[in-house]
C-alpha cells in the first residue's frame, strides 16, 4: 500500500489575495512534510471557475513548484482536463514532458474530461464530445512523447508533421491514469491499460466490486500508451489524532465542508441532459442511509479520520480489497489550521504507514 | 459558502397555504414539458433565494412549461420559473412564481404541494423545427422561450431537479420538497432561445438571463409525490430539515 495526498486548493471567501497565497504557501509545506515523511506522491487537480472548491487551474505550475522543493516525492497531475477546448494536446504534451524532466523522472500523468457544467460551459466546450475528446487524446499523446516526429488527422485536431519537444525523461513515457468519478469509468481505464485513480469515495462493497473488474478486464487491454499501469488508487480524507473523538469532529467538519462546496458546483447532467453524462458526478461521500437529510452523520465507511488505530483497521480493509494507493484530502477552505494539518501528517506517518511499509 | 439572502418574512407574503402533510400521490398522464436552462448573472442572484439554500455556481434559472392531458381537474397547463439551487448537498429548483391556466388546478397544487401560481395564460406549441412556449398574466407576455431543432434524447437522459416551495405549512413558514416522478416515453433536447422573460412578473426580480444553457422536452407520466420533508427558509438544511410524512413503526 502506497498513500500520496491530493490537492484540491480551496480556497475560503472572501477571495483576497492573501487567502489565495496562504492556501498555495500552505500547500506547498505540506507537500514539502509528505515528501520528508515517505508518501508516495503528491497529486494535483486541474479545475477552472470552481469558486471556493478548487483553485488549481495550473495544475502544472504548483506540481513544479512541489517537484523543485522536494527531493523524492512523485508529482501527480490529477488529472489533466483533456478537452481541446480546455487544452489543446501539443501543449499537454509538452507540459508535461518538461515536468518530468524538472522533476526528475516523477510525473504521473492523470487524465480527465470534466464533470461540471461550469467548467465545460465555462470553455464552451460541447458535453456530447468530451468522452471523444479524452479517447482521443489519451491514444495521441503517448505517440507525442516516444516518436521523434508526429502527425495527425483525427477528429478533435489534427497537425502536421513536427517535432513535439522535449521527450519526457521516464521511459516510454510518465504512468498514465484515468480519473473515476462515475460507475463504469474504471473499465475504460481497464481497456485501454490506464491506472485508474478514483476521485470519488466509494464503499467497500462497491470499491472491491470496481478493483475486481478493472483487474479482471485489464489483462485483455488495448494499452493506449507504451506501458501498461495497472495500478488502483482511491481518494480518502485524512485526519489523524490520538484521541478519536477530536479526530472525528475535525475530520467531520472538514469532509461537510469538502462535501458543501462539491454539491454547490453545477454539474453538466443537471444542465445539459446528454447520455454522455450519466450521473450527476459528484464526489461527496452518501449520506448514512439510516438518516433522513437533517441527520449529522458519523465518519463515513472506510474514511480515514480517527486515531491511529482506527485508520489502521480502514486501510488494511481498503489493501485487503486490492487497493494498491491512497491518496488523502488533508484539507479543506482552510478549516484546518496548518499546523493541525502538519500534525496530523506526522502522526499518520509515525503509526500507520510503518506498518505497510513493512509489508 | 455561498447561501441565499432574501428575507424569508418578504418571501412568506406571496406563499401559499399548505393545508396539511397528508397528501396523497397523484399521476398525472401525458404530460409534456418544455424545460429551458438558463445561466443567470452573478450579481443580485443570492438574493433570489432564502438563507436556507444555496445558489449553484454558477447560478441559473430553469424555466418548466408544463401541457397536462388528463387530471382530476381536466387538461391544464402550468409554468414555472425556478432558481437552481441547493438545500444542503441536494440539487433543487426553488420556485420563484408559477402561472396556471386552471384555477381548479392552481388551487390543488397550492393546497397540496406549495406551489404558488397566478393565474395566465399558457401556449405550448410543438413543431419539427421548434417547440415553443409563451406565457401570458393579464394580457402581458411574461416568458417566451423555445427549443430548436429538436433531437431524440434516450428517455432516461432527461434529468429535472426537485421543487422546493415555499408555503405556509402547519410547521409555520417551510421549504416544501416537491421531488415528481417522471415516466418518460419520449425526450427531446434543443437549442434554447429566450426571447423575453419579465422576471418582476415571476417575483424573480434579480433574475437577468445570461446563457441560455439547453432546452429538453419530454412527454411522460408525471408523480406528484406525498410529502415527505420540508425545511425552514432561514437556517441551512443541515439544522432545519423536518419530516412530515408517517414514520415507518
Amino acid at each position: 500500500m502506497r498513500f500520496g495526498i491530493f490537492f484540491e486548493l480551496s480556497v475560503p471567501r472572501p477571495f483576497t489575495r492573501i487567502n489565495e497565497s496562504l492556501v498555495y504557501q500552505n500547500a506547498l509545506e505540506q507537500a514539502r512534510l509528505a515528501d520528508a515523511l515517505g508518501f508516495e506522491c503528491a497529486w494535483a487537480v486541474e479545475h477552472h471557475f470552481l469558486e471556493e472548491y478548487s483553485h488549481c487551474s495550473a495544475p502544472e505550475l504548483f506540481l513544479t513548484a512541489v517537484a523543485t522543493q522536494t527531493t523524492r516525492i512523485r508529482v501527480g497531475h490529477g488529472a489533466v482536463v483533456c478537452v481541446p477546448q480546455i487544452n489543446h494536446p501539443i501543449r499537454v504534451a509538452e507540459r508535461a514532458a518538461v515536468l518530468d524532466l524538472l522533476s526528475g523522472g516523477r510525473l504521473e500523468f492523470g487524465t480527465a474530461r470534466s464533470s461540471t457544467w461550469t467548467e465545460i460551459g465555462g470553455f464552451q466546450a460541447d458535453p456530447d464530445d468530451t468522452k471523444k475528446d479524452w479517447d482521443e487524446f489519451v491514444r495521441v499523446l503517448p505517440r507525442m512523447w516516444m516518436e521523434e516526429r508526429f502527425s495527425h488527422q483525427g477528429r478533435c485536431f489534427s497537425m502536421p508533421e513536427r517535432a513535439i519537444l522535449p521527450k519526457p525523461l521516464q521511459q516510454p513515457h510518465p504512468p498514465m491514469w484515468v480519473t473515476v468519478t462515475s460507475p463504469g469509468t474504471e473499465l475504460d481505464a481497464a481497456d485501454r491499460g490506464l491506472g485508474c485513480l478514483g476521485v470519488a469515495t466509494a464503499s467497500f462493497a462497491e470499491q472491491e466490486r470496481r478493483t475486481r473488474e478493472y483487474h479482471r478486464r485489464i489483462q485483455q487491454c488495448s494499452p493506449a500508451g507504451g506501458a501498461v499501469n495497472d495500478r488502483v488508487a482511491i481518494l480518502n480524507f485524512l485526519y489523524c489524532h490520538e484521541d478519536g473523538a477530536v479526530a472525528e469532529a475535525r475530520g467531520l467538519h472538514f469532509l461537510g465542508m469538502f462535501g458543501m462546496l462539491n454539491a454547490h458546483l453545477l454539474f453538466t447532467r443537471e444542465a445539459y441532459p446528454t447520455s454522455a453524462y450519466q450521473s450527476l458526478a459528484n464526489l461527496a461521500p452518501e449520506p448514512s442511509k439510516k438518516g433522513g437529510p437533517g441527520d449529522r452523520p458519523g465518519v463515513p465507511e472506510g474514511l480515514c479520520l480517527g486515531d491511529p488505530a482506527a485508520i489502521l483497521r480502514a486501510v488494511r480493509r481498503w489493501e485487503s480489497i486490492g487497493v494498491d494507493q491512497i491518496n488523502f484530502l488533508v484539507n479543506s477552505v482552510e478549516v484546518l489550521p496548518q499546523d493541525q494539518v502538519l500534525d496530523s501528517l506526522r502522526l499518520f506517518a509515525k503509526e500507520v504507514m510503518p506498518v505497510f511499509a513493512a509489508c | 459558502m455561498l447561501t441565499g439572502t432574501a428575507d424569508p418574512g418578504a418571501l412568506a407574503r406571496g406563499a401559499p397555504t399548505l393545508a396539511g402533510f397528508g397528501t396523497e400521490p397523484l399521476k398525472l398522464h401525458g404530460v409534456e414539458t418544455l424545460q429551458i436552462f438558463c445561466e443567470i448573472e452573478r450579481e443580485s442572484s443570492d438574493a433570489l433565494l432564502p438563507p436556507g439554500l444555496h445558489p449553484t455556481v454558477p447560478p441559473a434559472v430553469t424555466w418548466l412549461v408544463q401541457r397536462v392531458a388528463e387530471s382530476p381537474w381536466g387538461a391544464f397547463s402550468l409554468a414555472q420559473c425556478r432558481i437552481e439551487c441547493r438545500s444542503g448537498l441536494r440539487p433543487r429548483g426553488f420556485l420563484r412564481g408559477g402561472v396556471v391556466d386552471c384555477a381548479e388546478a392552481g388551487a390543488a397544487l397550492a393546497e397540496r404541494w406549495g406551489y404558488a401560481l397566478r393565474p395566465g395564460e399558457i401556449q405550448l406549441d410543438r413543431a419539427y423545427d421548434r417547440i415553443r412556449a409563451s406565457v401570458r398574466v393579464a394580457g402581458e407576455e411574461v416568458l417566451c422561450a423555445a427549443l430548436r431543432d429538436p433531437m431524440p434524447l434516450r428517455n432516461a437522459d432527461a434529468y429535472y431537479v426537485a421543487n422546493v416551495n415555499l408555503a405556509h405549512t402547519p410547521h409555520g413558514l417551510r421549504l416544501v420538497q416537491v421531488d415528481p416522478e417522471f415516466e418518460v416515453e419520449r425526450a427531446e433536447r434543443g437549442r434554447p432561445v429566450v426571447e423575453r422573460f419579465a422576471a418582476a412578473a415571476w417575483n424573480a426580480d434579480g433574475a437577468r438571463p445570461s446563457y441560455p444553457v439547453s432546452g429538453s422536452f419530454t412527454i411522460a407520466a408525471v408523480t406528484l409525490p406525498a410529502l415527505r420533508y420540508v425545511s425552514r427558509p432561514d437556517v441551512l438544511a443541515f439544522q432545519g430539515t423536518e419530516r412530515v410524512d408517517a414514520q415507518p413503526g
